[in-house]
């Protein structure tokens, strides 16, 4: 599961008001290359949710990241690079992704997220 | 008769959950859907009426059953299908004109979703073409790889069945779509994203499986983003006349068969989707019925079946597949008789200020 993924992913058991971001428990976590797309990356910008992000890669042991972003950053090729390493090269293979609210543990296995919710959580 | 014996025999006590469903019309404000207990016949339960509501709990586990079930089917079945049919797990779109030849079928396939994307007006110029893109009922990816190349767009796949997600995964990351398409084990009915996140909400062939059609589409609907399109292409039951409580008891007994096979729950008809989505307030809605331009389907899945590699295929498969097989000239049966109905419906959803 890349860092894009768990962007987009909420807990929506039944109750919880803010299920976003989940957190991340890595059991492991491998590094893939992958060719740097600029104009993907800057479509994807404005909506990644930055502070997510940056907390999602550093629990995955990346650091580089600002915690601060304005569009005008796109323009330099260092951050593009820290971007789009975080946001695609990192993978959690095997972990959880944990709910904020009620610490429920969704499991990753092979790097497949399963979502699924048990019938009390609907 | 002997496919019809074998499906039918023996197989009683297996489970299966029923519909859900609410709809609403000018005559008819919008009431719950009855439930009924896990193994009775269904009767299209959007027109049923007074009749006690059954407790939630066993709905929720017919549902789970049903989930269960569906999982299981595309776990055994998805590698079979991939062998013979390629990563398209849905029906082709013919010109009822035409002859057809075997190989026009996986460009036919590609030309159901082109078909399907020219239906909902989906705009192709840069600014406007979507950007997020979920495929709910995802198969092996094979919609999610063709939108997310077609459109330069993110993707996110869905499905049920980790084998299938796996598979998808693979294949995404084998053509070079690392980052762009991405897959989830999750439930249709419990979508697990934030609402408004994608401009195009993409049901290719999975609303059949859905046991509550108001769930389903309502879950469609909050993903989608404001002045996102919404398309489902799925399986149908023909419209009821004004007159109809509910379809014919053969009718029904057909459809009872074809669902246990290919774990379905109760069908609904294509009217009934498009009240729901007006119901709640969708724009542009719209539908077809493309019976005739799927025809040559299932007699083509069938031809495979009965190659050699079919057969040998199937033997080494699973019963659920097998069953699965043994019931596909009941879809035809069904086409034949005007009661399915393959269907597309697209809409908008408003932009709120």
């Amino acid at each position: 599961m890349r860092l894009l993924t768990h962007n987009m992913l909420s807990s929506n058991i039944k109750g919880v008001t803010s299920g976003f971001p989940l957190r991340i428990e890595v059991e492991k976590m491998v590094e893939k290359e992958v060719e740097l797309n600029a104009d993907f990356l800057r479509n994807m910008f404005a909506k990644v949710e930055w502070k997510a992000l940056v907390e999602a890669s550093k629990t995955l042991g990346y650091t580089e990241l600002p915690d601060n972003v304005e569009p005008s950053m796109l323009d330099s090729d260092e951050f593009l690079n820290r971007f789009h390493h975080a946001l695609l090269e990192l993978h959690l293979e095997e972990g959880a992704l944990v709910c904020p609210e009620t610490g429920r543990k969704f499991p990753v296995n092979k790097g497949i997220p399963n979502m699924l919710l048990h019938e009390d959580e609907v | 008769m002997w496919v019809e014996g074998i499906s039918s025999s023996g197989w009683r006590s297996h489970v299966y959950a029923m519909g859900h469903l609410a709809t609403s019309s000018p005559t008819n404000p919008i009431r719950p859907a009855l439930t009924m207990p896990i193994g009775e016949n269904a009767t299209n339960s959007l027109r049923s009426r007074g009749r006690p509501r059954r407790n939630t709990m066993s709905v929720r586990a017919a549902s789970d059953t049903l989930r269960k079930g569906i999982a299981e089917f595309y776990d055994e079945s998805s590698g079979i299908w991939e062998d013979i049919w390629g990563d398209h797990m849905h029906h082709g779109f013919y010109d009822p004109a035409s002859d057809v030849s075997i190989s026009d079928h996986r460009a036919a396939q590609i030309r159901m979703i082109d078909q399907s994307l020219a239906f909902a007006s989906l705009p192709d110029e840069s600014k406007q073409k979507p950007k997020s893109i979920v495929d709910v009922g995802c198969g092996i990816g094979g919609s999610s790889r063709y939108l997310a190349r077609k459109f330069g767009a993110k993707c996110q796949g869905i499905t049920l069945s980790p084998v299938q997600a796996q598979r998808a995964q693979q294949l995404a990351d084998a053509q070079g779509l690392n980052g762009q398409v991405s897959f989830e084990v999750a439930d249709a009915l419990n979508q697990p994203f934030p609402d408004a996140q994608f401009d195009l909400v993409w049901s290719m062939e999975s609303g059949e499986h859905m046991p509550e059609k108001k769930k389903f589409v309502n879950e469609l609907v909050r993903v989608a983003a404001p002045g996102g399109t919404i398309i489902i292409v799925t399986w149908c039951h023909r419209d009821l006349s004004p007159s109809e409580e509910s379809l014919r008891p053969e009718e029904k007994d057909l459809l009872d068969r074809i669902c246990r096979a290919f774990y379905l729950p109760e069908w609904c008809s294509t009217a009934d989707y498009v009240s729901l989505l007006r119901s709640i307030s969708m724009e542009d809605v719209k539908s077809a019925d493309w019976s005739d331009h799927v025809a040559p389907f299932w007699p083509a899945v069938i031809k495979s079946a009965l190659t050699w590699k079919g057969i040998t295929s199937l033997l080494t498969s699973g019963w659920k597949t097998i069953w699965g097989a043994l019931v596909m000239p009941l879809m035809i049966q069904g086409y034949n008789k005007g009661l399915i109905k393959f269907a597309i419906i697209t809409c908008r959803k408003p932009n709120r200020p």
